[in-house]
């Protein structure tokens, strides 16, 4: 949180609202006609400094509405005139007044004080917070007609109340409306609150756009690991990947001659014993690897098998989550990237420092947002960048679910490269209960012969479904061969 | 709700002015009701003119003044009440509160109605008493003048 932010909260964390989950009930009692409980509030209100929020406002327009009452008004009138009906002159005139009454004031910009509270600023994914926003109007004119629409994040699901409220205010009126969000992993900031004020008839609206910055944090607990076993690129330091190098170990990988200085217990007493010659027998020596996760962020990738479901990347994270703390508890070192159009970089590292840091990039880093950026994405210049930070004896992990080919070519590139490259693929074709439709069947299709050309490129594929990815490794990793 | 009560109202005051004219304005009720259902600001429009005509017939009938003036207010209001509820569905949707806010707006908009109507009845209470030509000819040009004044 910002210093800015702690100052234009604390004033308003003195109010008796949070923790209640229906604040707008002092008002509803009233009826919304009654002024009574905003008279309260803004006698309260008038204790806090009486800065509007910084606005941008639109121009005004005409909404078109009462266009042609004169013209109506004048039609009557002349038609009262010609039949001699005194009732229809005295209509038109009526109408006449109504003609005024469109042109009469002009939609002013909203001059809103605005404060938005958030009963818990760092929930756990799917925790319900209550969103509390208070408008006063600290204008001096009126707003006979304002809507307000807040800006909730675009991560964030509405679950109770719309975030919307039309109303009108004094000057030193305010409003207060709340609804629920369930909160979702990520750094979450609202946007641009838009206000729409109209004049007195509607005639004329104007849209004001005020930024009121709130942030929400949702840090998850990265799951306990899935123990998933590497492929035979490591460093030189000790770890938990068995190698095709001969030395010191635990498991067989071959015998070959003695050489004088080799250990007393490394020689095969029973080859001695038939042969009469010495050999030494070679174990499978056990070393750390570096890894780097890769997650593909791109916007192909924010596919879900419903529409309500998680996205494939929301998918990706949590897998990623799971298998960074398992890497890390082994002893390897650990980095974290995204192929995306933002640019998110984790170096491999080892330790607690790092832990907390790879949790961080993966719950609240911009690139791993819930909903995808909207900038370009360059695919030869991410490649480019990608492989000059790659450390040279890195094997990559790469979440992806393979909903175009651009994954396929970048795995097979960079297992080329000779940076030992396994696909974890969350399955969004995977069919919900019920006939599939012919998209989605396609769709799977097409993924499946992506698999395969991976597979035949000798990349090892994991996918998951609906199964969980623990589960997924573990069945996968049993056909493997080392 | 404000416009389906004022739509009501409006065909009630034009049935005593006249039975004819009231059954046209009868027509912008269901209108009325029909667009704001379908959200079609198009239906409204169509109501608001089934409204207007049926008053026209109502006064070309020789119905009374007030009753027309009471009609001719309420289908104003009902016609803004209806059109503001669809522009406030469109831009902060169903579920939100607006009570207060169209509360004011029928409210404003009533009282601009009623003001209008009251100046216009008092002018003509006072200058139709005897020489009706004469009040018309003014109600006429007056009505033009201001109408043109903020044109």
């Amino acid at each position: 949180m910002t210093a800015a932010e702690r100052e234009r909260v604390d004033p308003a964390a003195t109010e008796p609202v949070d923790g209640e989950p229906n604040p707008d009930d002092d008002e509803g009692t009233t009826g919304d006609g009654s002024t009574a409980a905003d008279d309260r509030s803004s006698r309260e209100a008038d204790r806090d400094d009486a800065r509007p929020t910084e606005r941008r406002a639109l121009r005004a327009f005409d909404t078109g509405r009462w266009v042609g009452v004169t013209g109506v008004a004048l039609v009557l009138v002349g038609l009262g005139v010609a039949l001699r009906q005194p009732g229809m002159v005295v209509v038109g005139a009526a109408a006449v007044g109504y003609g005024l009454y469109a042109r009469l004031g002009e939609a002013g910009e909203a001059e809103l004080a605005l404060d938005r509270e958030v009963s818990d600023r760092t929930p756990d994914p799917g925790d319900e917070v209550t969103v509390t926003v208070r408008a006063r109007n600290v204008g001096d004119a009126p707003c006979l007609d304002l809507r307000l629409v807040d800006g909730v994040p675009p991560g964030l699901e509405v679950i109770d109340g719309p975030a919307r409220v039309a109303t009108a205010l004094r000057p030193g009126a305010s409003v207060t409306f709340s609804y629920v969000v369930r909160a979702s992993r990520g750094d979450h900031e609202w946007g641009t609150t838009r206000a729409v004020v109209r004049n007195a008839a509607g005639s004329r609206e104007r849209l004001t756009e005020l930024e009121a910055p709130t942030r929400l944090t949702c840090t998850p607990e990265l799951a306990a690991g899935a123990d998933l076993p590497l492929r035979g690129l490591t460093t030189v330091s000790h770890g938990r990947v068995p190698t095709d190098v001969g030395g010191s170990g635990v498991e067989f990988h071959a015998t070959r001659e003695y050489r004088r200085g080799d250990p007393l217990k490394r020689i095969d007493w029973n080859r001695r014993a038939r042969t009469g010659e010495l050999a030494t027998l070679e174990l499978r020596e056990e070393r750390a690897a570096t890894v780097v996760l890769l997650v593909d962020a791109r916007e192909p990738a924010y596919v879900a098998a419903r529409p309500d479901a998680d996205t494939a990347v929301e998918a990706s994270v949590e897998a990623a989550g799971a298998v960074f703390t398992a890497l890390l508890a082994g002893g390897d070192r650990v980095g974290i990237a995204t192929m995306g159009p933002r640019d998110c970089w984790l170096p491999p590292g080892a330790g607690t420092d790092h832990e907390v840091r790879g949790r961080e990039t993966l719950a609240t880093d911009p690139a791993l947002a819930p909903t995808p950026a909207e900038d370009r994405f360059y695919r030869t210049l991410w490649r480019r960048r990608f492989r000059r930070r790659l450390p040279g004896d890195a094997q990559v992990l790469f979440f992806t679910p393979l909903a175009d080919d651009v994954p396929v070519d970048t795995a097979r590139r960079l297992d080329a490269y000779g940076h030992l490259v396994t696909v974890l693929s969350p399955d969004p074709t995977a069919s919900p209960s019920g006939s599939p439709t012919p998209g989605r069947t396609l769709a799977a299709i097409e993924r499946r012969e992506r698999l395969r050309t991976l597979r035949s490129a000798g990349i090892r594929v994991v996918e998951w479904g609906d199964r969980s990815f623990p589960a997924a490794v573990a069945s996968a990793s049993g056909r493997w061969s080392r | 709700m404000v416009s389906l009560v004022a739509a009501a109202v409006a065909t009630l005051a034009a049935l005593v002015a006249d039975p004819t004219g009231g059954a046209v304005v009868g027509v912008s009720v269901v209108a009325f009701a029909g667009g704001a259902l379908l959200g079609s600001a198009r239906v409204l429009s169509w109501g608001a003119a089934a409204g207007v005509a049926g008053i026209a017939l109502a006064a070309g009938f020789g119905g009374g003044a007030e009753p027309l003036l009471v009609a001719g207010v309420a289908l104003a209001v009902a016609w803004d009440a209806a059109d503001h509820g669809l522009s406030l569905g469109r831009q902060v949707g169903r579920a939100a509160r607006t009570r207060r806010n169209v509360a004011v707006h029928a409210g404003t908009s009533l009282l601009a109605g009623t003001l209008s109507a009251g100046v216009v009845y008092g002018t003509y209470v006072a200058a139709a008493g005897g020489q009706p030509i004469a009040a018309l000819a003014l109600l006429c040009f007056g009505g033009v003048v201001l109408a043109s004044a903020f044109r």
